[in-house]
């Protein structure tokens, strides 16, 4: 097998500088995650500004639920029911009834929207370049930030328009930030996991959900467990503390247990 | 004479799909200053292996082992130090050229300036289409691109799997003249190529074939 032409003509020792083609300036790991992350995120922004992916696959959902629900539950909104077992009289539709459809409503707009994410580099095949140049926990810091701003940005839009149409109760608006913050993180931080384990495994919708019941589950449960202490007139301190804290608690260890075990899902 | 300072060993490297075995006990030694060609039938593991020297997949057995400078890095160090190249690697189609090894850049702290980044698309003949959406691209192009990505940093090691796939002749050149220069370059670097192309071939200094397990 001959040798070519440019080994035999040529055994000139080439520079470094010749090839430069933008000297790294400091080290890949020393850069930060942090760094990392913002980079990642700022991209993904850029991305969805432009195509528009996610934010019609949320919006499209949120609205049109919104709408449903606005017109499904018109006549319900001085309704009485009587319990069968103590005989009271209250309202059909109370407050955390009303809350348990908001948080069903962002939880299906965010599952519907945020698992684009992943999917979305693995169809692409992008994500060879993005395992090539990132650590895995920059990964998921730049996707749960981008989660984090997607599903906030869709229930700063979506709640005060549910709240005028169901004629919900906010209770303590300090609080009721706090818990809708709280909730947000809380799901983000979940879809964003869910969402890079269900591309691993091929991107099927349905297992996105398989995956995320369990999550899901103990999520809601400690939502509605702080919904009901919102509207609890004269809710003592200390059991505001315990039901919005363990919400926000349980974001918090979800993104941290993400982190730990986020690159035994992003690597092969 | 170029000092060996960087290395990529392959000790007994085997690796399977579910129940089926790609290849087994691959050896193989590529020093600075040399350029290794993989080639091999279909299916037999070329862009597999590659993989396994990046770091993107771990081998069923045996590892791959790649010293800088005289140190031993790990999967996740090695990453730093290779320029790597495929046809599964994409780049981000809804962001123009100059975003993409902006992004890329900054992804492995490097300050690209915008001179940096004219003289790197013109490099790989990109001249001039730097503001263009990378979906508009011709597959050429974005094959010539994705030069422009591996080697952003002047990585020590270029892993290019099927490295002319989608050029026409002058890419073809410019393929070619990248992996003698980059082979050559004072600061010690190495070239490993999976390809079944003659002309890529010939590139080579040594060879890892590969056989299909039965």
């Amino acid at each position: 097998m001959g040798r070519p032409a440019h080994r035999i003509e040529s055994r000139r020792v080439i520079e470094a500088k010749e090839l430069e083609i933008a000297p790294k300036t400091h080290n890949f790991f020393s850069h930060g995650i942090l760094a990392e992350a913002v980079s990642l995120l700022k991209k993904d922004l850029l991305a969805e500004i432009r195509t528009r992916v996610a934010i019609c696959a949320v919006g499209v959902f949120a609205f049109s639920a919104l709408l449903l629900i606005g017109l499904a539950t018109a006549s319900l909104k001085d309704t009485q029911t009587i319990s069968t077992l103590s005989g009271i009289s209250r309202p059909a539709w109370d407050a955390t009834s009303k809350m348990s459809l908001l948080w069903v409503l962002l939880c299906f707009a965010a599952f519907a929207g945020l698992a684009h994410t992943f999917v979305h580099e693995e169809e692409a095949g992008t994500v060879l370049a993005l395992r090539m140049n990132a650590a895995p926990e920059s990964i998921y810091f730049g996707k749960f930030a981008f989660n984090m701003i997607l599903l906030s940005g869709v229930a700063v839009c979506v709640t005060p328009v549910y709240v005028l149409l169901t004629q919900m109760p906010t209770g303590s608006i300090g609080l009721f930030v706090l818990l809708m913050g709280s909730g947000c993180f809380g799901l983000a931080g979940t879809a964003t996991i869910i969402g890079a384990i269900a591309a691993k495994a091929g991107g099927s919708g349905a297992l996105f959900g398989a995956i995320g019941l369990p999550l899901l589950v103990v999520f809601l449960m400690l939502l509605m467990n702080a919904s009901s202490t919102l509207f609890t007139v004269d809710a003592a301190p200390v059991r505001c503390v315990r039901d919005i804290g363990g919400l926000l608690s349980y974001g918090i260890l979800i993104a941290a247990v993400s982190v730990l075990t986020f690159k035994f899902v992003w690597e092969d | 004479m170029i000092q060996s300072q960087v290395s990529v060993i392959f000790n007994a490297v085997s690796h399977r799909y579910g129940g089926r075995e790609v290849f087994t006990g691959v050896n193989a030694s590529v020093q600075s200053g040399q350029t290794a060609v993989v080639s091999g039938s279909n299916g037999s593991g070329k862009s597999t292996l590659l993989k396994i020297a990046a770091g993107l997949l771990s081998a069923k057995s045996g590892d791959v082992d790649i010293h800088i400078d005289g140190r031993l890095c790990n999967q996740m160090e090695r990453r730093r130090d290779i320029g790597y190249l495929s046809p599964d690697l994409s780049l981000y189609g809804e962001l123009t050229a100059a975003e993409n090894l902006q992004f890329f850049a900054n992804m492995q702290g490097i300050h690209l300036t915008k001179i940096d980044l004219t003289h790197t698309l013109t490099k790989v003949g990109l001249q001039g289409r730097g503001r263009d959406l990378v979906r508009a691209y011709s597959s050429g192009m974005r094959q010539r691109l994705k030069y422009a990505y591996a080697l952003l940093g002047n990585p020590r090691i270029l892993l290019l799997d099927e490295p002319t796939a989608n050029l026409d002749t002058a890419g073809v050149e410019l393929v070619e003249n990248i992996v003698a220069e980059h082979t050559r370059r004072a600061d010690g670097c190495l070239t490993i190529l999976a390809t079944n192309e003659p002309r890529e071939m010939n590139w080579g200094d040594q060879h890892i074939v590969l056989k299909a397990a039965e």
